[in-house]
């Protein structure tokens, strides 16, 4: 289970979140370069249609991520949550992950190449944020022929693992960092289409003027 | 005989002491393959650990690894895509966080966190068709670490097979070791056909490099001997049906 809001950014602001995060997070950037593989069951294989993740972290091949994302937790408690809460199972493998699961009948949807940084840190809850540019490939498994699938545009994802007994606790320490980012973007639960803020420009201007800013 | 047997058996294990070099071990599964006519039952299994016990084992405790058959779930019956019918999984006691995937067909291996059993489950598209319990008791012998196990469904004491895994614990090069892994296996041969069963322990070796594996022995390369046993045992009980 994990508990995750997006948002989407300007690339030209993405420096300044950059600083805003290291700030607010107390930890350096990673690099993020992952190739990620969306398979779907054939026709006919399963009583209704699946879908699993195969991730490739290229600043570390091996090993990859499996990953399964099932739906979000619905009810009203959840409902009233500002983040979404959804079921989410990862599990390391071997690099023939790929040849296995087309062993099994499963077929390639799509994939494609995020680029860009990861924070990782604790603060009330183990918080991920991603932020990255979502490329496509022009030729198949072509991780250096890409091309961005909206240009000029990021996606920020800020994520939390969390269990059916404290989901609660974790969407709102993510949501009461999510609030800290907010003159630079607005975050959502996934689906829920949002825009770039108003404010982006002149609080990314602030941030690159006060050349990083105070730990907060 | 039996007091130079054992004295030449001692000897042995310690001149192998004397080479530890590596840290990582290496196993090779052993199958009981029972005379044509013959089938396997409890009384073997006694007679193996008996024997074990004799070479001066000792006993340590028990073991247990699972493995599961899978089978797809189709939509429709009467449609049967080309999808594997030697799909999979093993589960190992010296590997208790990870899970092990083999399409022995298209000599597929994977090893995975024991979480991706769940997500198997998520998808709902394949289930298990059937599992059995590989399990007994396992034995010390100087670098050795020997476990014997019965073989059998995971809701039946039905009786299945007899394997034998011998860990070699200095080396995990497979070159490097199989001069010392195969004399072991000849003084272990020599002792139990002194009991006169009617049967004997096989190895068969399956091609690592078809499967991507190298030289270097990893927990990979178990699972594949355990599904290369499991072809075996199958085999085996389908020739005695056929003459049944």
């Amino acid at each position: 289970m994990e508990c995750v809001v997006q948002g989407i950014i300007e690339t030209q602001h993405v420096e300044a979140l950059e600083i805003l995060l290291q700030g607010l997070c107390g930890v350096h950037k990673e690099h993020l370069r992952v190739h990620e593989l969306c398979l779907k069951s054939g026709p006919n294989l399963g009583h209704v249609g699946s879908e699993v993740r195969l991730l490739c972290d290229l600043e570390h091949p091996e090993p990859w991520t499996v990953k399964h994302v099932g739906g979000a937790l619905r009810g009203s408690g959840a409902e009233q949550l500002s983040v979404m809460v959804r079921n989410m199972v990862e599990s390391k493998a071997s690099k023939n992950v790929l040849r296995l699961f087309y062993a099994l009948g499963y077929k390639l949807d799509h994939e494609l190449l995020r680029v860009g940084s990861a924070f990782h840190f604790k603060r009330g809850a183990r918080i991920t944020v991603t932020v990255s540019s979502i490329n496509k490939m022009l030729k198949l498994h072509a991780i250096d022929d890409t091309v961005p699938v909206t240009l000029g545009i990021q996606v920020v994802e800020v994520t939390a693992p969390a269990t059916s007994e404290n989901y609660s606790e974790v969407a709102a320490a993510m949501s009461s960092f999510c609030e800290y980012l907010a003159p630079l973007l607005h975050l959502s639960k996934p689906g829920v289409s949002t825009g770039v803020v108003p404010t982006a420009a002149a609080a990314a201007a602030s941030l690159m003027s006060d050349g990083g800013g105070t730990t907060l | 005989m039996v007091k130079l047997t054992k004295t030449l058996i001692t000897v042995f294990f310690l001149l192998l002491k004397l080479d530890n070099k590596d840290v990582l071990s290496l196993f090779r599964v052993l199958h009981w393959q029972p005379n044509a006519g013959t089938t396997v039952n409890t009384q073997i299994l006694n007679e193996v650990s008996q024997c074990v016990e004799s070479i001066n084992g000792v006993k340590e405790g028990r073991w247990k690894a699972t493995l599961t058959y899978y089978k797809p779930m189709l939509r429709d019956q009467s449609q049967a895509p080309e999808l594997p019918r030697d799909f999979l999984g093993i589960s190992l006691p010296e590997q208790p966080n990870k899970y092990y995937f083999i399409i022995r067909g298209q000599r597929i291996v994977l090893e995975a966190d024991s979480s991706i059993q769940t997500i198997m489950e998520k998808l709902q598209s394949y289930k298990s068709r059937v599992a059995l319990y590989f399990e007994g008791f396992q034995y010390q012998l100087g670098d050795f670490q020997l476990r014997v196990g019965k073989v059998t469904p995971t809701h039946s004491d039905n009786l299945r097979g007899i394997i034998m895994e011998v860990e070699y614990l200095p080396l995990s090069s497979l070159e490097k070791s199989r001069q010392v892994m195969e004399e072991f296996v000849d003084i272990w041969q020599e002792a139990i056909s002194k009991r006169s069963l009617p049967g004997h322990f096989m190895h068969i070796e399956p091609s690592f490099v078809e499967y991507g594996l190298s030289d270097h022995y990893s927990s990979q390369h178990t699972a594949v001997q355990y599904a290369t046993v499991m072809a075996q045992l199958i085999a085996t009980q389908s020739v005695q049906a056929a003459r049944n």
